[in-house]
Parts: C-alpha cells; structure tokens; sequence
C-alpha cells in the first residue's frame, strides 16, 4: 500500500483516487460513515507515526483538516 | 512473543464485499453478541472462511441489544438461526459503576453484586439454549490492570480484580461441561495483546469500542478456532524437516557433536520449539519427518543426541532420505492414511516451501521466520488443531500410531492379506451410545471423511437426542488387536421402522485408522443380523458419494446390498457376510 494520503482514503472508503479532493469528507463520500471515519484515522496513524487528539477526531470534516493535522506533527505525505 | 500479522481491517471490510455470493461446500451461520460496538468482526470472520472455503453468514445484534434479542422468541437472533453465537461481554458493562468506584459498597455487597451477576448471565444462557440449538461461545471479562487501591488492592479483601477473577471462575464452572456451551478466554486475548493497545480511549470514548479496531482481525482469527472446530475442518499432523527445523546446523556437515541444540542459546531455541511440539503431540497432533539427510545420521541424532526433546516413538514416521519432499510428502499422507489438507508443514529452507505450497496447496506451508528464537512463538500462533471436544482417542493418538508401524511391518512380513488380519487378532466391541461414547460418536461424524457412507455431520447434543430417541439404534465399535486399542474407530445410526419391517441406515462410517482390516463387515454384520433378530425383512441404506468417500464405495454391493432408484436395499436373501478373523462382542 502507498503512503499516500489519499491512496489510504480512497482504499478505506472503497471509492477512486480521482473522486477525492481537498472538500472531500463524510458529506461527499457515501461510505464516509463514523465507522469508516475511525478506521481511516487509525490506519493513517499507523502510516504516518502520529497520533491524532479526541478533539481532532471530532473535528475533522474534509481532506483538508487531515492534511494540516499532518502537516503541523511534520508527516511526509508525498505529494 | 511474535503476533501474528493480519492485514488492516479495512482489508477485510473491503474484501468481504467481494467475496460475497461465493459459495461453498461448508457452510456456517454465525451471530454475534455484544454489549459494546463490535464493527468489523462481522467481514472478517466471513473473509476468514472464505479463505478455509467456508461460506459464513453473519448475524449482528443491534447495539446494546444481546439482552432483548436472546429473551425475545421471535427475535432476529432466532429467526437467523445461527450454528454458532459469539456472546461478547466487556467488564465495565458487568461491573457497571462498581468498575469505577468498587469501594462505594463493602466487600460483602461486592460479593452479593458478582453473586448476583453470575446469576444472570447462567439464566440467560439457559434462556438462549432453551430457544436454539446454536453452540454459544461466551467471553468472559478481562481482568482490569488498574485499581484505585493502587498496591493495597492485593490486600483488600474481594477487591476489584477479585470480582473479575472470582465472576470468570465461576462462569467457567457453569459451564464446563455443557456441550453447547465455551468460554472464550477473553481475558487472555486481552493479555496477549495489552490492555493499553486493546483499548482505544479514543475509540472507545467515540463509538463504544472496546475492542480498537486494529485488533478485530485479531479477535475474527482466535473466534475462528471455534468456527472451523464445529465443522471438523482442523489439521490433525505436523510434518517437520531437520537441519534448522528441529536442529540448528546441518548434521551431515556439522556432525552430531557441533549442531545447535542444547540448554543454552542458540540451541535453546530449537529446544524450546520441540516442547512446544512435544506438547501438541500430547494432545493428539501427529508428528512426522520429512528430511532429505542420511538416514543414519539423523536418526542418531534423533535417538542418541542428549537435548533432543523429541525421540523417534513421537513420530508417526519418518522419510529421511534424498527423494525429493514433495514425493516423501504424499508418500506421508498415504501412510498414516490422512488428508494432505489436515497437514501443516515446518521447513526452514523458503525455497523448499515455495515448491511445496506450489505443488501441494492444501497443506498449510508456515512462513517460518530466519529466526529460530521466533519458531516455537510461530507454532502456538497456528489455530488449526482444534476440536470442540478432547476425548481419550485424541490423547492417545500418537501411541496408537506407534502400534500402527508394529502393523505395518507385520503385514509387510506376512505372506497374503488374510494371513496379516488373522495374525492381528482384531476383536470389535459393539457399544451404545452413552454419556462416555458420545463426545467420541460427535467427533467422529464431525470429521470422518472417508469411509463415510452418508457424511452426516452431528453435533454433540444432536447425538444425545439421537441416544433418548426409541425409534433410533446408535452406536460405536472399539476396536483392539495384539498391538494395542484403538479405541472408538466405528460408529452407526440407524432408523428403525417396525410397522414396515425396516431398517434405515443413516450413517455408517469408520475412522479411516482401521481400514482395510474386516472391521467395517463386523459392524455392518453385526447390524444386519441385529435387525434380523428383531424381525426385520428389509434394511435401506445411501451411498452419497463427496470427493472423499470412494473408499467405502464397495462396501454395500459387497454385502449384497440392490441398488433401487437412490437408496441401496439388502432383503436377506443372500446370506449375511461373514468376518471370520474378527471376534465381535457387545458390551
């Protein structure tokens, strides 16, 4: 498997890399549920060594908000 | 200890899709209980046995709602009807505040409240049993690590960790001899992994999770233990090779005095992996050899070396020579007269392996690590050896296949086959089915494939209602020869209909150990002149033909059984077929 962020995204919730974007998020991706939210964020810890807090588990709502979390604990996300 | 690799569960979610539609030959219904969110278990259980070639349904009770579904009648739980319910409990919802703050109440209130608990969890489970014929697996709790009592915890009298061990305790003693019903050891699997990691705070504290989700697959692999046990798909003989399997270094270059076995590491290592094996022979695993090496040397070794755990009366055989594995390998099967797909193969050497699973496919080849320090942890993660029920055959197995090579070399020094069964003095006991036969009678139609006239699988409790059941005659044959005993290797189950005269046989079967021999006749003579006694005209039987069971083809036309549309009917106008060489008593 890629250690590309959306590789891991787009494996997870069974949809095409070219379906996902920056907006993408519960909202957009049908397959998006808590459920699978949870998976993603788990299988991304493991991926890229951080750990995510409660509140940012709460709070992430889109591609975006994943990649500044990353970005801020310094994870390499190939892009 | 190494654990074992499973792939993320968002492999299992995605491949259980595709999976599904795919049908095979087993099949089994699985429910799952639980009192927290248990996602996931579900896809990985059915992507499990699609990989052992089972089809699986599942079942997943509404969150929070094990309680409602079990005492509900008509409840979904029931309307599945599953073979098999995997009740998950987790120790905050049994302990409920008491998990927090166990010293709100005194030790004698702690001790009334597991009392109490105890108690309804038996009740419940007599419910569930009263209303499906479904096994159920039960967790029980894991022990929690922290107590707010710190180091005085130990002295508090029915302290927090107390509760748990004391309510474990005594759900395994409720239920230790119930056939319908196992505890999982919930609490070991908890261990093995750690509290910290099994727990996801996160996890938890957002979806009920109790179980993090990286360890689910985890969870499916040790639930499929039960699985694959209740259809009688389990692997029964681990074949090994030498150099730097059971040894480290090559005896034929090292020599005895200078291979790696011995009470200090690295020899050690190799040490540690043969107690592992000594221990699983213990309980009814077959050992063999498959080694290309000088026999002489080897065996030397095997025999004569002071820190071999292992010695040549633990293996069932041994090919230790320069043909190549794969011929040693079938030769190996034929031999001890098992399937090739109830053989697990240790080999150190990848490419041995690489050309074993390519040539043979249905033997589960082990990954073994470069490490030797890492084989016997390798071993004790393989889940194929179990049955839902030991019996003394299984105890006592690798002993009778010693017998069985004192056999083999009579019948290679006796001039003809009736010659070899004559000398045997083979005497077959005919046996009821009672309360020390039947866990054996299950086991056997649970995994007999071979000689197998219907392969009818019973379950231990369908067994026992069977034995109540006046319009039914079940029994078993043990069996014996100047060798030794070979316990139960027999068993039939017959339909008795005395308004028509007629007997139907339903299953017949024989542990494919003790073909070959007469015994098959005895039984079937001994259950045609029975039915004779009791004045029936007409007995039926089926041959339903697998991929397996051609062995037992003949047996029927042999007797002078017709053949009449599907079923096989013998009237007694030839005479019933003698078996001269075996002496046949009722017990």
């Amino acid at each position: 498997m890629s250690s590309n962020l959306l590789d891991i995204v787009a494996n997870v919730m069974e949809v095409q890399v070219s379906q996902i974007d920056d907006e993408s998020g519960p909202e957009t991706i049908e397959n998006w549920d808590s459920f699978r939210g949870l998976i993603l964020f788990e299988e991304l810890e493991s991926k890229f060594n951080v750990k995510f807090t409660l509140n940012e588990l709460l709070n992430i709502k889109k591609i975006k908000d994943i990649k500044n979390i990353l970005s801020v604990r310094g994870a390499s996300l190939n892009e | 200890m190494q654990s074992q690799v499973e792939p993320n569960l968002s492999y299992f979610i995605a491949k259980a899709r595709s999976i599904d539609g795919r049908s095979f030959q087993k099949k089994i219904k699985v429910a799952i209980l639980s009192s927290f969110t248990i996602n996931g278990l579900e896809e990985a259980l059915r992507v499990k046995c699609a990989e052992s070639d089972i089809t699986c349904a599942t079942y997943l009770c509404g969150y929070g709602q094990y309680n409602q579904d079990i005492l509900d009648q008509s409840s979904k739980l029931y309307e599945f009807s599953p073979d098999i319910t995997f009740m998950i409990i987790d120790t905050r919802s049994v302990l409920s505040t008491l998990f927090y703050t166990p010293y709100t109440i005194p030790a004698n209130d702690r001790r009334t409240y597991i009392d109490k608990r105890v108690a309804d969890f038996v009740n419940l489970v007599k419910t569930f049993k009263n209303r499906t014929g479904s096994k159920l697996v039960l967790t029980n709790c894991s022990i929690p690590t922290y107590s707010p009592y710190g180091i005085c915890e130990v002295r508090t009298e029915y302290g927090l960790k107390e509760m748990v061990y004391d309510f474990n305790a005594r759900l395994s003693d409720a239920f230790r001899s119930d056939p319908q019903v196992f505890l999982f050891d919930f609490n070991s699997f908890v261990a093995k992994y750690g509290e910290i990691n099994v727990l996801d705070y996160r996890q938890f504290l957002v979806g009920d999770i109790k179980v993090s989700l990286s360890y689910i697959p985890h969870l499916a692999e040790e639930l499929m233990g039960y699985v694959k046990a209740n259809l009688g798909v389990n692997r029964k003989c681990i074949v090994l090779d030498l150099d730097n399997t059971l040894w480290g270094g090559i005896i034929g270059e090292d020599g005895f005095d200078r291979i790696d076995l011995s009470l200090k590491p690295p020899g050690m290592a190799f040490m540690e992996f043969q107690r592992v094996l000594l221990a699983l022979y213990q309980r009814g695993v077959i050992l063999a050899i498959n080694s290309r090496n000088n026999e002489d040397e080897a065996l030397r070794a095997i025999r004569d070396h002071p820190f071999m755990v292992l010695r040549e009366e633990h293996f069932a055989t041994m090919k230790i020579n320069w043909s190549d594995k794969i011929s040693n390998m079938k030769e190996i099967a034929q031999e001890l007269n098992i399937g090739l797909d109830s053989i697990v193969y240790f080999d150190d050497d990848p490419i041995n392996r690489e050309l074993m699973s390519k040539a043979i496919p249905q033997i589960k080849t082990i990954d073994l690590p470069d490490d030797p320090s890492l084989y016997a942890s390798t071993l004790m993660q393989i889940n194929d050896f179990n049955t839902l029920v030991m019996t003394n055959e299984d105890r006592k197995r690798g002993e009778m296949y010693r017998e069985e090579h004192k056999r083999t070399e009579l019948k290679r020094s006796s001039s003809n086959l009736e010659d070899f069964l004559k000398q045997l003095e083979i005497r077959v006991t005919m046996k009821k089915a009672n309360n020390f036969t039947i866990p054996r009678i299950a086991q056997l139609t649970l995994k007999t494939n071979q000689f197998n006239l219907t392969t009818r699988r019973y379950q231990e409790e369908d067994v026992e209602t069977l034995a109540q059941d006046h319009t039914k005659l079940i029994g078993c044959a043990q069996t014996q020869d100047k060798f030794g005993d070979n316990g139960i290797t027999g068993v039939y189950i017959v339909n008795k209909n005395h308004e028509d005269k007629e007997w139907f046989i339903d299953t017949f079967l024989l542990s494919c150990r003790v073909m070959g021999r007469g015994i098959e006749d005895a039984m079937m003579g001994y259950i045609l002149s029975k039915a004779k006694e009791e004045g029936v005209i007409k007995v039926k039987a089926e041959f339903i033909p697998t991929k397996k069971n051609k062995p037992c083809e003949q047996l029927l036309p042999n007797f002078g059984f017709k053949k009449e549309g599907e079923q096989w009917v013998y009237t007694y106008k030839v005479p019933i077929k003698q078996t001269n060489h075996v002496e046949l008593n009722e017990d």
